[in-house]
Parts: C-alpha cells; structure tokens; sequence
C-alpha cells in the first residue's frame, strides 16, 4: 500500500477523540478517527486523521478549544 | 452504449487500479470499458477492484495472448464509489493461511456501545494497514451493517476487498435487518459458506 503524507492530531483521551470527530462533522473538517499509530505511541488510543493540505482549515477547531491538550503530527501513513 | 478504452501498458501497479477506478468514476456515462494491461496481476487487480464497485469484469487475451479487462455495468447506473482519499490498491498482500476474521457485531468489546463502534471502526482500519491481511472477512447478524451504505467502515473494509481479501456477509442476517440491497462490498454467503470458512481457517479471530 502506498503511503502519504497525513496531518494526525492526537488528543488527551478516547472522549476527546470522540468529541473532536463530532466537531468535525457538524464543522464539515476533513478526516477521520484512526487508531494513534504506534510511531507517535505504544499506547492505545485514536487520533485524527486528516489529508496535510488541510492543516489550516483545524485553526478552528484549536480557536475552539477542541483540541485542547493534544498535538499536530505530519506523519507517513 | 459508449464505449471507453484505457491504456495502462507498461504502468506498474497500482496504477492501472487507480487510473482504471478513475476512468470509472469520470466517465460514469460509459457502460462499457475496455482497460488494455500489460500482465496477468495488473489484469486480476482491476477486474477486482472493479467487482468489488458492482460491475462485471471479465479479463481476456486477444489471438496474441495481449490481455484486457472488459467492464460494465448497468446502463444509467454511474458508479457508486467515488475516489477516497490517494488509497491504493495493489499487489496482493493476503495470507495463505487462512486467517478468518469473523465480525457478529457493530461494536467490539462489551460496555458502551458508542465506545464500542468506535473501536471495531479503528480495529478493521488496522486490519487493511496490516502488512499481511487476513484471507477472509465473516460479517453476520449487527456485523452485516458495516458492510453496507452508510457504514462508517466501508471504505477500509472496500480497502481490504481491493487487496485480496474475501468479504462475506450473512445473506440471512441482511434480510433480517431489511439491508439486502444496501450491501456495498462483497459476497453475500449463507451459514453453510460460514461454517466451512470458520472449520477451514487456521485461525479465526473475533474481534
């Protein structure tokens, strides 16, 4: 499978995950949940994932506090 | 009927599937398609990642033994599966060893159910990033929505379909739910399909 560039965000917990996905529905963001890949952590959570050109369209969601706590990543999927 | 013809000789996988899956969706007027490739994989992996949309596909080799895939599809039916993200479908990365992946619910685990559909979402999205991907997918009783429209999971699980990997759904479990005809991906099987799978599996994992 070939891979791509990806803008991941990662979050502080599964409900924040959950919250962000809700967010980005009802703001129609691009994207989607995805398990945190094991080369951001080992451990288990879920991570937003979006296509990098997007990037600036998440202004919003961190004007918004959505993503609050958690962080940008530009990773390889 | 018009007609399409691609030429993707001499492009190496996955290009044929993607330029093919393009031409499908750009050209949704066309019923007939005529996808000229240069070898027997490039052949197999269009014609099933132009199955696993709906249409028919059949390859051929013409008196000099140069292969194509002919396609189509229901006349004023344009195709149902626009172009996702740059996923690529090549190669086929499928175990031979018969790993069944048997899924009877929308939700993994018991607990929250909202937890729940998210995690068997993340769980098929790891499935189609796994280097090796499991032979066979089961769907039956609330696992028979995850392969129909609407299924937050649909892509991934047409992800795995493009690779190679067998995608049944219990034909039972879908009339029961009234979704037959909004299944999206693969075959629909019946219980006797289901036990032989799961008897003839090396291993079958239940997520």
């Amino acid at each position: 499978m070939t891979k791509r560039l990806w803008l991941v965000i990662t979050f502080p917990s599964t409900t924040a995950a959950m919250a962000m996905e809700s967010y980005c529905q009802k703001h129609d963001l691009p994207g989607r949940l995805i398990p945190v890949p094991t080369s951001i952590t080992a451990e288990c959570g879920m991570c937003w994932r979006a296509p990098i050109e997007s990037r600036d369209l998440f202004d919003v969601a961190v004007a918004d506090d959505v993503v609050s706590g958690g962080c940008f990543y530009e990773l390889w999927l | 009927m018009s007609k399409f013809v691609l030429d993707v000789r001499g492009e190496q996988c996955p290009v044929p599937v993607i330029k093919t899956r393009k031409a499908l969706e750009e050209h949704g007027e066309c019923c007939e398609f005529t996808i000229l490739v240069g070898d027997d994989n490039a052949a197999q992996n269009v014609q099933r990642m132009a199955k696993n949309r709906g249409y028919e596909a059949e390859i051929a080799a013409d008196a000099e033994g140069k292969l194509s895939v002919h396609i189509t599809g229901q006349e004023g039916i344009a195709p149902e599966q626009p172009l996702q993200e740059a996923e690529t479908v090549c190669a086929l990365p499928v175990a031979k060893n018969g790993v069944v992946v048997a899924i009877g619910s929308g939700t993994m685990g018991a607990g929250d159910d909202e937890l729940g559909r998210l995690l068997i979402k993340g769980f098929i999205y790891a499935l189609s990033q796994q280097e090796t991907l499991p032979q066979t997918l089961l769907f039956y009783n609330g696992g028979a929505h995850l392969t129909c429209e609407g299924s937050p999971a649909l892509d991934d699980i047409r992800s795995l379909a493009d690779q190679g990997t067998e995608v049944l759904t219990c034909g039972t479990c879908l009339d029961f739910y009234g979704i037959k005809e909004k299944l999206a991906v693969g075959q629909v099987t019946n219980m006797y399909a289901i036990a032989e799978k799961m008897l003839q599996a090396s291993h079958v994992v239940k997520p």
